[in-house]
């Protein structure tokens, strides 16, 4: 199946400072860049003929520039027409809404060819011979996860037949709001913070040298516990921070114990949608923000107000120019810088935690999910976005951080909120 | 002059909330902006709104209570 797409406008543009990151990234993990890729499935409400979907999924191409662009070192470029293979998928006798997970899960295995294919590949799920979802898979460059929510919304919106606004910015809008001056001078306010900051912290992030990794290198172990989702709700009411910077700190007193060290130094992945005109926008404007901790002796509930304090400030130095930037950093002397937590929750709290959920711990669980061979994190802690429970993964570097100690910080952070409760 | 002011702040409080908090809460004054919903992204959105509007930097390093109310930012900018 084709869909022919052919939008109002076409044109090239630098990359902006979110896919600037993004780009890096690809290049550096290699092999590996699949770990970027963002799967996702848009359930198809009602029954609709394919006709109907395949029409709402070019109407998303034709009004978001991202989902047309191809990327290069030179920048983005943005076509106005194209043709878009799309396969169709029968379910079968399995669940609809679990094979479309799978078939995005496949298609995200394929790492993209960012200068020569469209940002997303589709599929359509068929049940009975009629669409049940669309499961797709779109580069890291063209959406972030608040992007993806964007989405979701207008799929829904368009599969009623609702008219949609025209979209009012665009990822070549952001590029030119970026080269402005009032951005520049941003982006330098940034970077002095983060020369600040790195003045005074450690090159590496662990002291110990590497031992014998698994294969492949790097895991991701996570941590099911509604116990969790419990405990940091009733902190964050309690000492009136959020319910990330409760985690956040917690996650940062277990890398504090295990690297031995009462300074810790990591990486915020932050949505960056600070800007109003930004939040309508599909694309990637996600970048990292740079946050120094130093452990206190007792007092978890004072650590979590200092935390919370210490992510705003970093947080409002999460807007720079990668490239500018990374000359900073190397000037700095090269920090690793490979501690990162990130939280992925599109809103505050847990919507759709059981009313019932309490503070035990019986149900928790930890299982391993993916594996990569080079996606360079040592330390990754990243909150899930599922409501209905507390999820933490942690991507650990098994040469610094072996499958056992990976499980016992992810627990530890369980316990600690838990206990402070 | 403060009251254009209140006004004024409430109006960009709203904004950078994304429409979750409404200006007539914030000059309400009945609970913190923490309590009303204020996120951490919205509050760094508030904070460059303020900065541009108003030519300033704001020092994050210290106390920031005086983003908790209307009254207590009125108070820090004059």
């Amino acid at each position: 199946m084709k869909i022919e797409f052919s939008g109002a406008t076409e044109g090239e543009a630098p990359l902006t400072w979110g896919q600037r990151l993004m780009w890096r990234a690809v290049h550096l993990m290699g092999a590996s860049q699949n770990y970027l890729n963002c799967p996702f499935v848009f359930p198809v409400y009602g029954r609709k003929d394919l006709s109907v979907v395949l029409d709402a999924l070019r109407v998303l191409i034709e009004r978001h520039e991202a989902l047309r662009t191809t990327f290069s070192d030179a920048g983005q470029r943005v076509f106005r027409d194209g043709v878009l293979e799309v396969e169709l998928v029968e379910a079968g006798t399995d669940r609809g809404l679990r094979v479309a997970d799978r078939v995005a899960a496949e298609m995200a295995h394929i790492v993209f060819d960012h200068g020569a294919e469209w940002p997303l590949r589709c599929a359509i799920v068929l049940k009975d011979g009629r669409p049940f979802a669309l499961a797709c898979v779109f580069t890291h460059l063209a959406v972030d996860y608040q992007a993806l929510a964007l989405l979701a919304e207008e799929w829904k919106a368009l599969l009623k037949g609702a008219a949609l606004p025209p979209v009012a910015w665009q990822p070549r809008d952001q590029a030119g709001l970026e080269a402005s001056d009032a951005w520049q001078a941003r982006s330098a306010r940034s970077i002095a913070y983060w020369r600040d900051v790195l003045a005074d912290v450690p090159l590496d992030v662990f002291d110990h040298p590497p031992g014998e990794p698994e294969d492949p290198r790097f895991i991701e172990v996570i941590m099911d516990s509604p116990a969790l989702a419990v405990a940091a709700t009733r902190l964050s009411n309690r000492l009136t921070v959020s319910s990330t910077s409760v985690i956040l700190a917690a996650c940062a007193e277990v890398l504090a114990e295990v690297s031995a060290r009462s300074r810790v130094v990591m990486q915020l992945v932050h949505s960056n949608r600070r800007d109003a005109r930004t939040r309508g926008m599909v694309g990637t404007v996600g970048q990292d923000a740079l946050i120094v901790l130093d452990r206190p002796e007792h007092d978890f509930a004072e650590f979590c107000r200092t935390t919370h304090r210490a992510a705003l400030q970093a947080y409002r130095n999460a807007h720079y120019d990668p490239a500018a930037m990374t000359v900073m950093r190397e000037k700095a002397g090269g920090h690793d810088l490979d501690a990162f937590f990130n939280d992925r929750r599109a809103a505050p709290g847990w919507p759709a935690l059981p009313p019932d959920t309490d503070l035990s711990v019986a149900t928790t669980r930890t299982y391993t999910k993916n594996a990569w061979p080079g996606v360079r994190f040592k330390v990754f802690f990243t909150v899930g976005a599922d409501a209905g429970t507390g999820l933490l993964s942690l991507i650990a570097d098994t040469a610094y951080l072996p499958r056992d100690t990976a499980e016992s910080m992810l627990r530890s952070v369980e316990t600690r909120l838990v206990g402070a409760v | 002059m403060t009251d254009e002011l209140r006004v004024r702040l409430a109006g960009m409080i709203a904004d950078a909330s994304g429409g979750v908090i409404s200006s007539d809460e914030v000059l309400a004054g009945r609970h913190t902006l923490s309590a009303l919903g204020l996120t951490s992204l919205a509050r760094i959105s508030l904070i460059d709104t303020i900065e541009d509007v108003f030519g300033l930097e704001f020092d994050l390093s210290g106390d920031l209570s005086s983003f908790e109310d209307v009254d207590t930012l009125v108070a820090a900018l004059k």
